[in-house]
């Protein structure tokens, strides 16, 4: 972009802004505090642009080497971005930057501390909170140089008016069109009336109107594809500029691909684990096998096995003879390591106050970890010992994270089932691989996930989220504990076995475990919301939950949430990104992603797979 | 001045893991106790139905995790408490020794409105088991710098004194509640500088 190097000028500035949402190159850059510009380019053809910049730039921070990443809608950007650029791609951004006519409308919220871009096409391009004070005077000053005017229906919402020739032009062709239309209700006529007289102010008025003509009647939708676009692309702004914030929704919001069911299947037997193995003991096709322990689970005699490969320790394509030999060099490393904490002279624990802590609550929380189990049940048990022992390694494994409680709730089962201490703890730390940052000691890892939840389950459940929302609980506390030990004090140990083992094959989706907190909590609004229940009543009615949910019921709901997502029209890279599907760029119109975006290998493979075995279940 | 009907009293459980929190909340509530209680994750409460100085109140009594990191969830938790209850473990003296990070951490993430009138009461738990290592004494002595905490010494496993304990921690959130609402009924209309009308409060508790 050749705009840095043109003259300049700042028109105006404000700190303390925080940006809240942007497009997802700016991942790394989300509740940064900066500072808000506009500025002016002498000689360029995009004049204006507002203009964030974080206060502290800690990445890649060559002053000589300026990159300007520009926030616009033009549509060959989004390529680049169907190519799954991971969020900390080597381009670092520095500036966020919009081109003044790439704001198709914003809002403020949050009693004007909070200010939000739309670029039009139902995304918005950005989102800033005003730390210190509010955005009013930038506001005035914004629409002392755009042309705005507010929404009727939302005093909070401007919007933005560029070529007004040129777009009241374009609407009035499409809807001088719409009159070939078979006896059109008499509401289409009346705006169509009003449309010449008074364009935009009647576009505002009944957009809601022609919402439902639209999508009421497909069957007298005789347009051609230019006006539907044209047509769908103003109503979703509409309601997307409408769906945001602390306000209700009240413009139709678009609707979610009808839930299918996608029934579970039987657990993976010895005899398809067998017949999967090749001649030296390879596991040759990695990923159906992976899909069928994600649809059936794994039959409890031969999880034994299969746990280790979920669980990391024996890579999927080794042989026999690698595993042997694995299995000798792990069990070395094991015990070289236990030697280390069983070493430790007594002087050397006083003077690590660190190491005492833990040990103390290792001890303390072995004595307590399913102590109604048979296998850790009864005074001097020996599997506590193993327990413990396993736990402590682990200190010696891991210095950084060293216990948290949680952590012997989560290698409980695990012993429980491989009853060999090196082994168990080799699977426990596969596991605590792909859950550490649960344990996080600024607890980043379980906010991100209480968030990322937040956000999945408004798209699947807008109502009841605002309903959460506005009873204190939008934080999504009361799933902290489903979260932090996946669901251990909720189910029965082989409930929570079966459940575990699903989640470990890391399909069908990232984050699958969150799509299975939004099944639950779906299958709960009507129980949470007809009683009118608080932040208490709330809390209690989850954590009564425990011993009551169907893992296989939830499991179908969840795949089915993870469909409908996947297909919805107006799927946000936020929610991609949370579930690991390809970024297709946030400026991309929805139309477009359907049509362009290659479905991914794995996802073919996916739809291949289940088709098979469905041949086979039934 | 405060109503008749019937009250609710949200007590807050804080001290180290493995203090007795959860199984002094389950011996005040349900007259049990179990050595199998797991380690508390997140957070949870039970209600129980007393009548204090004649008056029908419900206990909420919150239950949280007692290992440091999880207490940035706390603020969530804490809000609208009217009494916190301090617990450390007479055998284990870094619980005692924690108990100043309790109390202050709670007042930073509850925000009390009179932060040096909000009552606490501290239990001393375990008093079951030997060795003691921290004596009543030395626990009478930091109760007495903390603007005269009430203490008892406890033990969930045998409900001794557990009921005595939970009795004067049922008065304390009342009163507290008692003057938050002579606050509120009287501020809007004029502030005043004399305590006269609070019959609740130990010392001046105006925050002017």
């Amino acid at each position: 972009m050749g705009d840095s190097l043109t003259e300049c000028m700042e028109i105006f500035s404000q700190d303390g802004v925080q940006l809240k949402t942007a497009q997802a190159s700016f991942v790394n850059y989300l509740n940064l505090v900066g500072t808000l510009y506009i500025t002016e380019y002498a000689n360029s053809n995009c004049r204006r642009c507002l203009e964030w910049k974080p206060n502290d730039v800690t990445v890649d921070s060559d002053v000589q080497d300026q990159e300007w990443a520009v926030v616009n809608t033009v549509q060959k950007r989004s390529r680049t971005y169907s190519e799954s650029l991971p969020p900390d791609s080597t381009i670092k951004p520095k500036l966020l930057k919009v081109n003044f006519v790439d704001i198709k409308s914003f809002k403020t919220s949050n009693k004007n501390r909070q200010l939000t871009l739309f670029d039009g096409k139902s995304e918005i391009m950005c989102c800033f909170m005003f730390q210190h004070g509010n955005c009013d005077y930038l506001i005035t000053v914004l629409r002392g140089m755009l042309k705005t005017i507010p929404a009727k229906r939302d005093k909070h919402l401007f919007i933005v008016i560029h070529d007004e020739s040129l777009e009241a032009a374009q609407l009035d062709k499409s809807f001088a069109e719409l009159n070939i239309f078979q006896d059109p209700p008499p509401t289409l006529w009346k705006l169509v009336k009003s449309f010449h007289d008074r364009p935009y102010e009647t576009t505002l008025e009944t957009f809601a109107k022609v919402t439902d003509y639209v999508y009421r009647s497909p069957e007298q939708r005789d347009i051609d594809d230019d006006q539907r676009e044209l047509l769908h692309r103003s109503l979703t702004e509409y309601a997307s500029s409408h769906s945001q914030g602390d306000y209700e929704v009240i413009a139709k919001v678009p609707e979610l691909p009808e839930r299918k069911d996608y029934p579970r299947g039987r657990p993976l037997s010895a005899e398809q684990w067998k017949n999967l193995q090749n001649h030296e003991g390879k596991i040759e096709d990695v990923e159906q096998i992976k899909l069928m322990i994600f649809r059936g689970g794994v039959a409890p005699n031969l999880r034994y096995e299969v746990w280790k490969y979920l669980l990391d320790y024996f890579p999927w394509n080794s042989t026999q003879a690698e595993r042997q030999k694995l299995l000798c060099e792990k069990n070395d490393e094991y015990y070289n390591m236990k030697l280390q904490w069983k070493r430790m002279t007594k002087v050397q624990e006083d003077n690590f106050s660190d190491y005492r802590e833990r040990k103390n609550l290792i001890e303390k929380d072995v004595n307590r970890t399913d102590r109604t189990m048979d296998f850790y049940a009864g005074d001097n048990n020996p599997n506590l010992q193993l327990l413990y022992d396993i736990l402590m390694t682990y200190i010696m494994y891991n210095f950084d994270l060293g216990y948290v409680q949680g952590m012997s709730d989560l290698l409980s089962p695990i012993l429980h089932l491989l009853k060999n201490e090196v082994d168990a703890f080799w699977c426990f730390v596969g596991f605590m691989n792909k859950i550490s940052s649960n344990f996080d000691i600024d607890q980043a890892g379980m906010k991100e996930q209480l968030q990322n939840l937040h956000t999945l389950l408004g798209f699947i459940e807008p109502q009841l989220v605002n309903y959460l929302d506005k009873h204190d609980s939008g934080n999504m506390f009361f799933c902290f504990r489903w979260l932090l030990v996946w669901f251990k004090r909720e189910l029965s140990y082989d409930d929570v076995m079966r459940l575990w083992e699903v989640l470990w094959t890391g399909l069908p989706c990232e984050n699958f475990h969150l799509l299975v907190c939004v099944a639950i909590l779906e299958t709960e609004k009507q129980a949470l919301m007809e009683n009118n229940y608080g932040f208490t009543e709330i809390l209690k009615h989850i954590n009564d939950l425990c011993g009551k949910l169907d893992v296989a019921a939830v499991l179908v709901k969840a795949e089915g949430i993870f469909h409908q997502i996947k297909e919805a029209e107006h799927l946000t890279d936020n929610i991609r990104m949370i579930l690991g599907l390809p970024l297709v760029g946030v400026q991309q119109c929805p139309e477009e992603i359907l049509s362009t975006s290659p479905d991914s290998p794995d996802e073919d493979l996916y739809e291949r797979v289940y088709d098979s075995m469905q041949h086979v279940m039934t | 001045m405060a109503s008749r009907k019937k009250v609710l009293l949200k007590v807050i459980i804080l001290g180290d893991s493995s203090v007795g929190k959860t199984s002094l909340m389950n011996q005040y509530v349900n007259r049990k106790f179990s050595n199998q209680y797991k380690a508390t994750i997140g957070a949870d409460f039970l209600t129980k139905e007393v009548t204090v100085d004649d008056r029908s109140v419900t206990m909420q009594i919150w239950d949280t995790a007692g290992q440091e990191r999880f207490q940035s969830l706390g603020v969530a938790f804490y809000r609208g408490a009217d009494c916190c209850v301090l617990v450390f473990d007479v055998t284990a003296p870094n619980t005692f020794k924690s108990l100043d990070s309790w109390r202050d951490e709670f007042l930073i993430q509850a925000s009390p409105r009179e932060p040096e009138n909000f009552p606490f009461v501290l239990l001393g738990n375990k008093v079951d088991l030997e060795p003691r290592a921290i004596s009543s004494k030395r626990a009478q002595q930091w109760c007495q710098m903390k603007n005269n905490i009430p203490y008892f010494e406890t033990s969930a496993k045998e409900g001794l004194n557990v009921e005595q304990a939970f009795l004067a921690i049922a008065k304390n959130a009342l009163a507290q509640q008692n003057s938050t609402v002579d606050l509120y009924n009287e501020f809007p209309d004029q502030i005043k500088l004399t305590n006269t009308n609070k019959p609740n409060s130990n010392g001046d508790s105006c925050a002017c």
